[in-house]
């Protein structure tokens, strides 16, 4: 019995050993560990000894059982992995052919620019409100004390859709609105469209963009207006930005300023500003004496294109997707 | 304003060199345009503010230098001698229209040698950019760069009568002007007249009919103050702007007009000869009361957040030429003469302002009660709208808004299509921005030619923004400041989108390819985020592809269309491919939208899923069954996903095949395969009821 546990045991590892698919092996193992197999036949044989033999024997078989039962195991992994390695092999693909790439979408550069100046004024807390392109001739001028023949017309020389209807030059026209509206304080940032007659060149379109934004209040100074300029400035440029105020006349500020920061080798004008003329207060219903103001207004495409070195404006209206997706 | 530096120096001991007065001069508020050099003599290029007339003229600028710099200005001395004949003996000044020419005085020179003038003069002039004509022009324009205030010499032998009649035009009145032009002229313009005809436009252009010649002996020296929106409706009605009205139509003060008269008198004496007759006539019916103003120290403070010493406030003051009479907490300020600029409190701060130097006002922060910022709701809105866009893979364009009507033409509209309606420009400056887009669309369709032609095939575009219509008046929608006027402005989106979705190699054309519903799917994107539900309903737009077109309709309302653009459209547009377009009312859609969120539960129980296949009648549409199958899912439905369409065999004859992957779920229990079987048995008897839809076996 012994001799033939131990051929039984040598023979079946040989046989597992060269079994090299899972087929294979079942097929081993049907032969040798089946209901029928050779070890089943041993199992047999166990009845046949002497009573003082067999649990000797049952035990060696069942160890034999157990030994057999773990190489088959070991070498149905060893397959499966053999497989395995084969198959992956066989799925190899060239890593250096391109991926697939889905579009993204993007915003437009200008746009972008004016939501950057936007967010700024917002985390100062500015309300953003909107208005209109189409104004009237009160609100966009009157209002904002440029009467009809003021030479401060000619630097915007305007379109207009019936005598009294044009579309905005500024969007200081919407302070005008707001200002009618509520009633102080008010902290306030506007920005959209505006349209001159200015013929078009690498800096002139007849349809551009403007931030507008103003600040009423008790005690609200010109000290205020350039620190809050300055704030924004170095958000926008970094804490290291200079700025620089010249005086400038707008029929609407006085006194009145144009801010630039330092940029690159010189200074890039951002916007015009100052604080509130008295007689737009007083038209707007609110007291200049008790109230002061200060706004600013500019931002525009000009400033945007500085910062991202685009070198015409045009650029912004064409829409040339690979100008676009630089940004 | 060209200042020649050598001329300014003679008015002003300024000694600091150009380069530095340069840099220094922008920060008074007269900004350059750099230094040039003409002649060996430096030239500064001023440019003045619309309200300072006064900048102007080398006295203007040599005030703010002196007021910079702490100098005295030294005007040029006058010395007058008159004849002892009277000029009225000679002349006759009438001023039939005060307001609009508070003054007018009128020198009369006789004896006067027409030639050429001294070549100190000539240079200046040049230096200055005007041309040398004679002597007896060149002063006058001299004297106008000096002073600021434009003169004109008549040759008096040639006024019909000697006499000057400052009048409205007559109707339908002519006159040739010295530019050699004949003007019709019209009563809502200002002439100078003499007994008989206009002889020159007020304040603007003389005529050539009494123009200085070298015959002439008797002059006619005219130094006036026109009001400036006149001369500036005038100039502009005619086509002309002078040196004389760019200075009137920034206001001359009348008080400076006397002595800028005899300055010019006297030095066309010195330089062309005769004699000045005795008393000039000088028409000044309503003289100008002096202007006082009181400023309080403590405003100052209060506008400008500083502190200015009152002893540098009256130096200031002082040194721009007002007249001081200083009280305990106020100054009162008479502005000099010329300075029509200061007329408020808040004019003289600004004074202050900026001779202490905008750059020595500190830095502060508001103190007003502090809030946390925000944007419009609509703003919003329309910042959720922009960024799902983006986010679905489209790209922001940015297109003009005022277009040509031949490209809205391109799309083929009928005659009274309401696209065709609109707003024109009055004034427009180029042929081919004549108009306010209607429509965001077509501003696409161009940027996608403009990309095409280049070679990028794969664009998918889109653009927020105003359209503008003309409307019957009284629609009932919100259309801002034009609405009474029948012009409504809306907000609208534009979307286009051609080519290939996704970048890379064998992917299949239906994949990669923008097609109707890949662009359906984008808005049904937006609308979901919108927490909207629009239904599309098949669309006749000429410009669409007829089988491929719908509207949208949120509540009634039509919100949009979405669709291929028609074939023939796209040909004139010059593009290629099939074009997905899309145009929106976001005016309508962002007023109905949910942007504020909420946690909804998660599901605690599980779902049941089932899978329901169809064959439809073809004249049916999804949409339909999708209706029918929602409805019978009850509440127990949690979604319905079409998963397959196929209209070939084994779909009967007439019939397409559609299929959904149903799931079921309670929200409180878990649901049995027998109650969804009941459901599912109750759905199939209504398709079939309702719509003549069969299970596929």
């Amino acid at each position: 019995m012994q001799e033939e546990i131990v051929r039984l045991r040598r023979e079946t590892e040989r046989r597992i050993a060269e079994a090299a698919t899972p087929e294979a092996i079942e097929e081993v193992r049907r032969a040798y560990l089946g209901r029928s197999g050779r070890l089943a036949a041993l199992f047999e044989g166990v009845a046949r000894l002497p009573a003082e033999a067999r649990p000797a024997a049952g035990r060696a078989l069942n160890e034999l059982r157990a030994h057999l039962e773990a190489r088959f195991g070991a070498q149905a992994t060893a397959v499966a992995d053999r497989t395995r390695v084969a198959q992956l092999e066989a799925e190899r693909i060239d890593v250096t052919l391109p991926g697939v790439r889905r579009h993204l979408g993007r915003s437009h550069i200008l746009r972008r620019s004016i939501e950057e100046v936007q967010d700024i004024f917002v985390r100062m807390g500015f309300e953003v409100v909107e208005g209109t392109e189409i104004e009237t001739e009160e609100f966009n001028f009157e209002r904002l004390n440029v009467p009809r023949d003021h030479p401060a017309r000619d630097e915007q020389d305007t379109f207009y859709l019936t005598d009294d209807l044009l579309l905005r030059t500024q969007t200081t026209v919407v302070d005008a609105r707001v200002m009618r509206e509520r009633r102080p304080p008010m902290r306030i940032l506007t920005a959209g469209r505006c349209y001159r007659r200015d013929v078009v060149d690498a800096t002139h379109m007849p349809v551009f963009h403007q931030v507008d934004g103003f600040m009423v209040g008790e005690g609200i100074t010109f000290a205020d207006l350039k620190g809050v300029l300055a704030a924004f400035a170095r958000e926008m440029f970094g804490p290291q930005t200079r700025t620089r105020f010249q005086p400038d006349y707008f029929p609407f500020t006085e006194p009145s300023a144009q801010v630039a920061v330092e940029y690159g080798a010189g200074w890039l004008e951002l916007a015009g500003c100052g604080m509130f003329h008295p007689r737009v207060l007083e038209v707007a219903g609110i007291d200049p004496e008790r109230y002061t103001a200060f706004a600013f207004g500019g931002f525009g495409d000009r400033p945007a294109m500085v910062r991202y070195g685009i070198p015409d404006i045009r650029f912004f209206w064409e829409n040339d997707l690979r100008m676009l997706a630089q940004f | 304003m060209r200042v020649p530096l050598e001329w300014l120096k003679a008015l002003v001991a300024i000694e600091a060199p150009p380069e530095a007065l340069l840099e220094r001069l922008p920060m008074l508020g007269l900004g350059s345009e750099g230094l040039e050099w003409f002649g060996g003599e430096a030239v500064l290029e001023l440019e003045t503010a619309s309200n300072r007339p006064d900048l102007l003229s080398i006295l203007g600028v040599a005030r703010e230098i002196a007021a910079a710099w702490g100098l005295e200005v030294r005007p040029p001395a006058v010395t007058l001698a008159e004849a002892r004949t009277p000029a009225s003996e000679m002349a006759d000044v009438t001023i039939e229209e005060p307001a609009w020419c508070p003054r007018y005085t009128a020198h009369v020179i006789s004896g006067v040698r027409v030639g050429p003038s001294p070549v100190w003069m000539v240079r200046r002039l040049e230096a200055a950019g005007i041309r040398a004509i004679n002597n007896v022009v060149d002063v006058t324009n001299y004297v106008m760069l000096e002073q600021g205030e434009p003169l004109h010499a008549f040759d008096l032998d040639r006024l019909a009568g000697s006499r000057i009649v400052v009048r409205r035009a007559r109707p339908g009145e002519t006159l040739m002007t010295l530019d050699g032009v004949g003007r019709t002229l019209d009563p809502e313009m200002l002439v100078i007249a003499d007994a008989e005809r206009a002889v020159g436009v007020a304040g603007v252009m003389g005529g050539a009919a009494s123009e200085i010649g070298t015959g002439t002996s008797r002059v006619l020296l005219e130094a006036a103050a026109f009001d400036g929106p006149p001369v500036r409706r005038t100039g502009r009605r005619l086509g002309l702007r002078t040196e004389s009205s760019a200075r009137f139509e920034r206001g001359i003060d009348p008080r400076i007009v006397l002595d800028a008269a005899r300055r010019a008198a006297a030095l066309l004496v010195e330089v062309a000869g005769g004699e000045v007759l005795a008393g000039a006539i000088d028409r000044y019916p309503h003289p100008a009361p002096p202007v006082q103003i009181a400023l309080r120290l403590d405003r100052i403070r209060r506008l400008l957040g500083v502190e200015v010493p009152r002893e540098e406030v009256e130096a200031i003051l002082r040194r721009l030429g007002c007249g001081l009479d200083a009280q305990r907490d106020r100054l009162t300020v008479t502005p000099p003469p010329g300075r029509v600029d200061l007329q408020r409190e808040e004019d003289l701060i600004e004074e202050v302002a900026r001779h202490h130097g905008y750059d020595r006002i500190p830095e502060a922060t508001p103190v007003e009660a502090t809030r946390a910022g925000s944007r419009a709701a609509a703003l919003e809105a329309q910042a959720a709208v922009r960024e799902v866009l983006i986010r679905a893979g489209l790209t922001e364009a940015v297109t003009l808004s005022l277009i040509s009507p031949q490209v809205v033409d391109r799309l083929g509209l009928a005659a009274d299509d309401p696209v065709r309606r609109a707003v024109p420009v009055t004034n427009p400056l180029l042929a081919d921005h004549t108009h306010l887009r209607t429509m965001i669309l077509p501003g696409l369709l161009e940027a996608m030619r403009v990309n095409l032609s280049r070679r990028i095939d794969a664009i998918h575009l889109f653009e927020i923004g105003r359209t503008f219509h003309r409307t019957a008046a009284g629609t009932g929608r919100p259309a801002g400041p034009g609405g009474a006027a029948g012009i409504a402005e809306r907000r609208s989106l534009g979307v286009a989108m051609r080519g290939r979705l996704v970048r890379g190699w064998n992917i299949p054309a239906e994949v990669e390819e923008v097609s109707f519903f890949h662009l359906k799917g984008i808005l049904e994107t937006l609308w979901a985020e919108l927490r909207l539900a629009p239904q599309p309903e098949r669309a006749a737009r000429s410009w669409l592809h007829p089988g491929r077109s719908a509207h949208l309709r949120l509540d009634g309302e039509e919100i949009g269309v979405l669709g291929e653009l028609h074939p023939a459209v796209a040909e004139r547009f010059e593009l290629t491919g099939r074009i997905e377009v899309a145009e929106i009312d976001l005016d309508v859609v962002l007023s109905r939208a949910t942007l504020r969120r909420r946690f909804v539960a998660l599901p605690r129980h599980p779902a049941v899923e089932r899978d329901l296949a169809l064959f439809v009648p073809a004249d049916v549409s999804q949409a339909q069954v999708l209706r029918v199958i929602q409805e019978a899912g009850g509440s127990l439905l949690e979604a319905a996903d079409l998963f397959d369409v196929y209209d070939g065999p084994p779909s009967p004859p007439g019939h397409r095949s559609l299929a959904y992957a149903l799931r079921f779920r309670a929200a409180e229990r878990t649901l049995t395969g027998e109650e969804v079987d009941a459901v599912m048995a109750a759905m199939h008897r209504a398709l079939e009821a309702t719509l003549r839809a069969r299970p596929r076996a």
